[in-house]
C-alpha cells in the first residue's frame, strides 16, 4: 500500500466532500460483511431483508468507493427496471420533468445510445451533445462548455471524455448530477455495473466467481470499474495481457496477474475479453495483431480451459480475429448482445437512484 | 540612510559557524557590527531605527536558484515585479530565474533586459540563468560568453533536457571559461513520453499515463559519466527518486564536480495528493510527485549532504491554463512564497534538518552553487537578511499571494514558521506586520 504524506487541503476538499468519501477505500478491502444475502437469486428476499435503499451519492464518478450494499442496491433497482424493457409500453414517468445532457467528448455507439434509452424509458428530456456539433471544436475549454450547458439548468450530465478525471473536474464546478460514462483510462461504472449484472443473471451470483479478464489492460476503463466491483463484491479476479500492456503494480489492485492466456482461463467462470486499440500497435505494444491473436487470442480450444458452463463476454466494439474469435464471439457461452441489454436497466437504475428514487419507490 | 539595529534575535549564520542571540547593527547597505545581545556599542547611529527581533532567526538572505519569472514574453503568468515581490514575501532576498522565457534567454539581449528590468522594477535581487544552447533546441551552444558577461551566473536549457551526451560535454567543458555551472533538469523523454504523474501504483488506479523513476534516473547517470569525464560543473535541477539521490551520492564520493537540489513539494507530498484531490491540476509537475520512499529518501539526502540546495521551481500559470482536464494541464507549481513555511513546518519541526541545515540549503549552498556574493551575515557583507519567526501559524492562502498565479497544492494548509521580514541591501522590502519595525 502507498502511503502518501496527507496533506490537509480543506478548501480543495470540501468542494467534493460531498461526492465523495473522505477516504478512498483500499481496492483490495474486503466486502462489507454487513452486504445482505449477496448470493441469493431470488430477488424478492433480498430486497426484504436490505438496510440500504436508497444512493446517498451525488455523482457516480466511478466504482471506487461504493460499498458492495450500494453495489447490491443499483443491481437490485436494475432488475426492477429490466421488466419495463419487456412490456409493450416501455416507457414510466419516473424522471418526467427532468433534463438529463448526454455530453459525448469521444466517440461512443452504444453507451450513448444506451444512456439516451434509458432516459427516455424513465421519462426524461435528453440533449444529446457532441464535439463535432459544439463549439468545442472552437476551442471552448470543458470548464466554460459545461458551464453553459448548466445555464440551461440541465439536472443530470453524463459524461464521455478522453481524459481521466474530466468527471471529478466536472463535478469539483457543476451543479447538475455527474454520470461518468467513461474517462481516459480510468473508469466506466456503468459498464462494470451492467457486467455484474449479467454474471449474477447468470450465475445467481458475484462472491467467489472467477473472472479472468484480458486484453489491454493499459488503457481499458473497463478494466478498472470490473476490478474495483468485482473485489469488492468478493469476486476472484485474474488479468492477463502481454506485459507491454499491462500497468505497472496491477497485483496491488489485489487481483492475479499472467501473461499466459491459459493461465488465467484455466477453470474461469467468466470470461471478460478486451478491446485491443489496433493503434497500440504502431506504440510498439505488440509486433502485429497476428502475434497478438496467436498469444492473446480467445480461441474455441482455449475457451476449453475455462468451466464448463463459462460466460464470455466483451464490452464491445469487438476486434473480430483479434482478441476473440468470431466462433467464440457468436457461440453458445457468449452473452455479449445480453450486456448490451442489459445495459439499459442498470443505466435507468443508476439515473432513477442519482435522482433520489429508493427501491421500492419504483413509479409505474 | 540611516541604520538599523536587528536586535536580540538568534543569528544563524553557518558560514561564520555561528548561532547565537546577537545585535546586528546596519549600515549603508552592509552588515556593519554585529555582537553577543546586550553588549551593544554605547549609542546607536543617530536617527537608526530598530527592529526587536526577539524569538525570531535572524538569516543570511534565502536565495531560490531556481524561478521562473515569464517575463519577457508571458507576463500574464508572472512578471519581474511580481515575482520578485512574491520572493520578498517569501523570505528570499536572491533568485535565479530560468531562461524558458518568450525568447529563450540565450543571449545578451534578453539577458540585459531582465537585469535591467530587475533593476527598476525588482525589489530582490534577480540573477538570469542563460540557455545553454541557441533557442534552446539542444543543438548549438548559446553565446554564453556574452550572457556571463550581462549577469547570468548559470546555464541551462531549462525543462528542456540537454538529451544530447555531446552538447552537454561541450557545455561543461565551455563553461570552464567563466566557472559558472551547467544545470541540468534530467529526464528520457522517450521513456516519460505523454505521462503526467509518476508511474506506479496510484497511476494505475487513476488510469493516468505515468512518468517512470527510470525516466529521470536514465539521464542522471549519463550525465554524472560525462560530468566525471569532463570535470565540469553539474548542477542537477529538482532530483525526485532514491535512485537518483543514490546516483548522485556515489558521484560525490567518486569526487565528480556535481551539486543538486530538490523542491519542498516533492520533500512534502507524494502521488497520493493526485488521488486525494481528484486530479486536481496543482498536484501535476515535473518531474511528478513520487511515492513515500523517493520523499523519504530526498529528506535523508538533504541531511546527509548529497542535497545541496532547496529549490522551489517556482512555475506561474495563469488560472484559466491550470482550470482545464489533469491531461492537457501545463506542468508547474508556484513556490516562492510557500517554500519557507513549508520547510520548516515539515522538516524542521520534526527534527529532520537542523536550524543550521535549513540556512545551508536555502541560502549559503545555493549561493555558493551560483559563485554568488551572498549567503552570509559576516560584518562587510551585504545587508541580505531574512527574519524568520519559527513559531508563528498561519494558513496559506493564495488570494493574499504577491504572485500573479495562484497554483498552489498548498492552499489551505495551516503551517508553523514563517519569514516576516525581508532586508535586502539593508532595506526592509517586505514585513508580515509592518508593527515589528519601530
Amino acid at each position: 500500500m502507498i502511503e502518501g504524506t496527507r496533506v490537509r487541503m480543506s478548501a480543495r476538499k470540501s468542494a467534493v466532500a460531498s461526492a465523495r468519501p473522505k477516504q478512498r477505500p483500499a481496492p483490495s478491502r474486503k466486502p462489507q460483511e454487513a452486504a445482505p444475502a449477496l448470493v441469493e437469486a431470488a430477488g424478492e428476499a433480498r430486497v426484504e431483508t436490505r438496510t440500504l435503499t436508497a444512493l446517498k451519492h451525488k455523482h457516480l464518478l466511478g466504482m471506487q468507493g461504493l460499498t458492495a450494499e450500494e453495489i447490491d442496491l443499483i443491481l437490485d433497482t436494475a432488475r426492477s427496471f429490466a421488466e419495463i424493457s419487456t412490456r409493450t409500453v416501455k416507457k414510466v414517468p419516473t424522471l418526467r420533468g427532468k433534463t438529463i445532457v448526454n455530453f459525448f467528448m469521444e466517440p461512443s455507439t452504444r453507451t450513448r445510445s444506451s444512456f439516451e434509452i434509458a432516459e427516455k424509458r424513465l421519462s426524461a428530456d435528453t440533449l444529446n451533445f457532441a464535439p463535432s456539433q459544439s463549439s468545442v471544436v472552437k476551442g471552448e475549454s470543458l470548464l466554460d462548455t459545461a458551464r453553459n450547458l448548466e445555464a440551461m439548468a440541465p439536472d443530470m450530465i453524463v459524461i464521455r471524455h478522453k481524459s481521466s478525471g474530466a468527471p471529478h473536474f466536472l463535478a469539483r464546478h457543476c451543479r447538475s448530477n455527474i454520470i461518468n460514462a467513461g474517462d481516459g483510462w480510468h473508469e466506466h461504472p456503468t459498464q462494470a455495473l451492467l457486467d455484474a449484472f449479467t454474471i449474477r443473471a447468470r450465475k445467481g451470483r458475484l462472491k467467489g466467481l472467477r473472472v479472468a479478464i484480458v486484453g489491454d489492460l493499459m488503457h481499458s476503463r473497463v478494466l478498472r470499474s470490473n476490478i474495483f466491483l468485482l473485489k469488492t463484491m468478493g469476486a476472484d479476479v485474474v488479468v492477463c495481457a502481454p506485459p507491454t500492456l499491462t500497468p505497472v503494480e496491477m497485483q496491488s489492485l489485489g487481483v492475479g496477474v499472467t501473461f499466459r492466456i491459459e493461465e488465467a482461463l484455466q477453470g474461469a467462470d467468466v470470461i471478460m475479453m478486451l478491446r485491443i486499440q489496433r493503434e497500440r500497435q504502431q506504440g510498439g505494444a505488440f509486433p502485429s495483431t497476428r502475434e497478438y491473436y496467436n498469444l492473446f487470442g480467445l480461441t474455441v480450444e482455449r475457451a476449453r480451459l475455462a468451466k464448463p458452463d463459462v460466460i464470455i463476454m466483451h464490452p464491445g466494439p469487438m476486434n473480430r480475429g483479434v482478441e476473440i474469435d468470431s466462433a467464440v464471439a457468436d457461440g453458445p457461452y457468449s452473452v455479449i448482445l445480453e450486456q448490451v441489454t442489459n445495459g439499459v436497466a442498470v443505466r435507468m437504475a443508476v439515473l432513477y437512484l442519482l435522482a433520489g428514487g429508493t427501491l421500492g419507490g419504483i413509479a409505474d | 540612510m540611516a541604520g538599523l539595529l536587528i536586535k536580540g534575535g538568534r543569528v544563524i549564520d553557518p558560514a561564520s559557524k555561528t548561532d547565537a542571540v546577537m545585535d546586528l547593527w546596519i549600515d549603508d547597505g552592509r552588515i556593519a557590527e554585529r555582537r553577543p545581545s546586550g553588549q551593544g556599542r554605547a549609542a546607536s547611529p543617530a536617527g537608526a531605527r530598530v527592529l526587536d527581533a526577539t524569538g525570531l532567526w535572524v538569516c543570511p538572505g534565502l536565495v531560490d536558484m531556481h524561478v521562473h519569472l515569464r517575463e519577457p514574453g508571458q507576463e500574464h503568468k508572472e512578471t519581474i515585479e511580481t515575482g520578485t515581490r512574491a520572493a520578498a514575501a517569501g523570505g528570499f532576498t536572491s533568485i535565479a530565474c530560468m531562461p524558458n522565457t518568450d525568447p529563450w534567454n540565450d543571449g545578451l539581449s534578453v539577458t540585459e533586459y531582465i537585469v535591467s528590468e530587475a533593476r527598476r522594477k525588482g525589489v530582490v535581487n534577480v540573477y538570469p540563468i542563460g540557455c545553454v544552447s541557441k533557442n534552446g533546441k539542444g543543438q548549438e551552444l548559446a553565446e554564453i560568453g556574452d550572457m556571463v558577461r550581462s549577469g547570468a551566473v548559470a546555464v541551462s536549457d531549462d525543462g528542456r533536457p540537454i538529451g544530447n551526451s555531446y552538447l552537454l560535454r561541450m557545455a561543461l567543458e565551455y563553461t570552464k571559461i567563466f566557472g559558472v555551472p551547467v544545470i541540468d533538469h534530467c529526464e528520457d523523454k522517450s521513456l516519460s513520453a505523454a505521462g503526467v504523474m509518476n508511474e506506479g501504483y496510484i497511476s494505475t488506479m487513476l488510469g493516468l499515463k505515468g512518468i517512470p523513476a527510470a525516466s529521470e534516473e536514465v539521464a542522471v547517470a549519463t550525465d554524472l559519466a560525462v560530468a566525471a569525464m569532463t570535470q565540469g560543473r553539474l548542477h542537477l535541477a529538482h532530483l525526485s527518486t532514491r535512485g537518483s539521490l543514490d546516483k548522485v551520492r556515489r558521484a560525490k564520493a567518486d569526487g565528480i564536480r556535481v551539486t543538486c537540489e530538490a523542491t519542498p513539494h516533492h520533500l512534502v507530498l507524494t502521488d497520493q495528493a493526485v488521488a486525494d484531490t481528484d486530479y486536481d491540476p496543482n498536484t501535476k509537475m515535473n518531474p511528478p510527485l513520487r511515492r513515500e520512499q523517493d520523499r523519504q529518501a530526498l529528506v535523508e539526502g538533504l541531511a546527509d549532504g548529497t542535497i545541496d540546495a532547496i529549490a522551489s521551481d517556482h512555475a506561474p500559470h495563469h488560472a484559466d491554463e491550470k482550470l482545464v482536464e489533469f491531461d492537457d494541464a501545463p506542468f508547474g507549481v508556484i513556490g516562492l512564497e510557500t517554500t519557507v513555511p513549508l520547510v520548516l513546518d515539515r522538516l524542521v519541526r520534526g527534527g529532520a534538518l537542523t536550524p543550521t541545515r535549513f540556512v545551508e540549503v536555502l541560502s549559503v549552498n545555493p549561493a555558493a552553487i551560483l559563485g554568488i556574493r551572498k549567503g552570509t551575515l559576516k560584518v562587510g557583507s551585504d545587508a541580505d537578511v531574512t527574519l524568520i519567526d519559527p513559531d508563528l501559524e498561519r494558513r496559506v492562502d493564495v488570494a493574499q499571494f504577491q504572485s500573479k498565479s495562484r497554483n498552489s497544492p498548498f492552499h489551505g494548509l495551516t503551517l508553523r514558521g514563517w519569514p516576516v521580514a525581508t532586508l535586502v541591501g539593508g532595506r526592509v522590502v517586505h514585513e508580515l506586520q509592518p508593527a515589528t519595525i519601530r
